[in-house]
This record gives C-alpha cells, structure tokens and sequence, in this order.
C-alpha cells in the first residue's frame, strides 16, 4: 500500500475545505459596475464644480452607498441566475472583512459633513474653504484596508488590488503634505484622485479579470 | 504499518466523492446542492446518490426551501456527521505520524 495515501487525503479535504469558504462569484462584472460610477461620478463632480468640502463629501458619500448597493443587487442577481442563495456564508464573511474599514471611511465622511455644515453657516466668507484632501486619500487607504481583509476569502488577487490602494494612498497623502501645486485646486485634486483609484483602478482590475475568467472558462 | 486505524477508518466517508462532500460541508454551516456540483464537476445523478448515503448514515441534513419561486435543496452536516468526520481526520493524522515515525 502507498504510504503516502493519507496524507495526501488530508490535502485534498484541506483544499476542498478552503474552497468550501471561498467567495466564488464573478467579480468583474461588480469591479467594472463600481469603476464604470467612479469615473463617472469623478467627471460629473469636476463638470458640476463641487467646489466646497460639504459638497464633496455628500456628493461622495452618496456616490459609494449608491455604488455598494449597486454591487450587492448585481450579486444578487447574480445569485438567482444561478439558482443559489445570496446571502451564502462566503458572501457573509467577504461583507463581515470589509464592514470595519468601510464603516470608518464611511464615518470620517459623516464628520465633515456635520463639521462643515455647523461651520458653513458661522464661516466668513473671507475664510478660505479648508483643504480636505485628507479625506478622499483616508478613503483610499481604508478602503484598501477592507479589500485586503475581503480578499482573504476570495480566489482572485483582491488582497494585491488592496495593497495598492493602501501603498497609493499613501504615497499620494506624503506627495500631498509636501509638494506645494498638489495643494492649490484641492476640490479638483480631490475628484481626480476619486476618479483615479475608485473608477479607472476598479475598471483596469475588472478589464483584467474579465479576460482572465474568459480564458479560464476557455 | 499498524493496519488497526486504516481498518478504523469509517467506510461510508472514505469513498472519494462522500469525502469531497463531507469535506465541503466540514468548511460551511451549509451548502446548496448547485454550489456541490459546481465545485465537485460531480453529475446531478452522482452527487444525488452520495448525499442519499451520508443521509441514510446520519452524517448529512437534506432541506428543501424555496427561494425566488425556485426550489432550493441545501446540504449541511449533522452532529454525528461533524463528529465522523473528525474521527475520520484523527485517524488520517495518525496514519501519517506512524509513517514517519517508521
């Protein structure tokens, strides 16, 4: 007898029991849905001059909760094409990793719009508006953050597409701190770098895995 | 080798495909019967007849729901499945150590 045959039994339900827990629905179609809104939301921002931080940060907020939701039916929909539950345990843990981050992001958001709103109305209109650029590169970063923890339970190379959005962010936010044109048109800035890494990241990386699931099912 | 855990070993889970499934089902609260296909290539007929004998051995729980009007069979493992199937890894485990402790 093959000494080796339980171990290698033990290998096989140690994979098989990874893929049990593993995320398995197409990606690329909510990558490019996600990125396809940020790159329009980032021009239309541009196009409508949302030129106060209060703007930009309702303008924003809504953008990501209209963007998740989005996700959430097409994976929903997803789902029911293909006869299964939606909410499976998967899709549970892949919610559960990223929920942190984003709740963060989320009420750092809530923040400046409240701040800003109690000082809109006591702000003299001599004051420059302040720079809140901080805020879109604290998305980045934080929604890097959750990519990474979600990507733990899915087979696709989520994590690497987090690690870039927390390296980039960060190096844009050491890029933002001490080069000085970076810091004039802090609206515009902050739209591009929406547009940058929420909408044409999301459409590079969902492109990339369209053509890979393709040449897979090939 | 020590024949005594191989002839331990529980005959209803050691079958290649009972094993996949039992596998499956170790790592969720439970699956649906399309999610075991798809990830086993296993045929509706083969997949139908493995989980019929974990059911009749107790190992695994059988519901029928309906979700969107279309009927939904989920799988899951009973107490006594979960349990089998520890044993069943325990004795693997010790198979593997007397082999390299030879």
């Amino acid at each position: 007898m093959d000494s080796n045959w339980a171990a290698e039994h033990l290998q096989v339900i140690r994979t098989l029991m990874e893929r049990s827990a593993l995320y398995r629905r197409a990606l690329a179609p909510v990558t490019i849905l996600v990125g396809a809104a940020g790159t329009t939301a980032s021009v239309s921002a541009w196009l409508l001059k949302f030129e106060t931080p209060l703007a930009f940060s309702v303008y924003w907020i809504s953008v990501g909760i209209i963007s998740a939701v989005s996700a959430l039916l097409l994976v929903r929909q997803q789902a029911i094409r293909q006869k299964e539950e939606f909410w499976t345990p998967p899709t549970r843990r892949v919610v559960q990793a990223a929920l942190p981050a984003l709740l963060i992001g989320f009420v750092l958001g809530l923040a400046v719009v409240i701040a800003e709103a109690q000082a809109g109305f006591a702000r003299h209109p001599a004051r420059p508006t302040p720079d809140i650029t901080w805020l879109p590169l604290a998305w980045i970063v934080l929604y890097g953050c959750a990519l990474h923890a979600a990507g733990f339970f899915t087979p696709r190379g989520l994590r690497w597409l987090g690690w870039i959005f927390v390296f980039g962010g960060l190096v844009c936010l050491f890029v933002w701190l001490w080069v000085r044109p970076f810091r004039s048109q802090p609206q515009l800035t902050g739209n591009l770098l929406m547009g940058t890494f929420f909408g044409l990241l999301h459409l590079a990386y969902g492109t990339y895995l369209s053509v890979t699931e393709r040449k897979n099912a090939a | 080798m020590n024949p005594e855990p191989f002839l331990q070993l529980d005959r209803v889970i050691h079958e290649k495909g009972r094993l996949a499934i039992m596998s499956m089902l170790a790592a969720s609260p439970e699956l649906s019967f399309t999610e075991l296909r798809d990830t086993l290539n296993m045929t509706d007929g083969n997949l139908t007849t493995h989980i019929r004998t974990l059911q009749e051995a107790g190992y695994v729980a059988v519901a029928k729901s309906y979700q969107n009007n279309r009927p939904l069979t989920t799988c899951s493992l009973t107490p006594a499945g979960r349990k089998a199937f520890a044993e069943y890894v325990d004795l693997l485990e010790q198979i593997v150590r007397q082999n390299r402790n030879k």
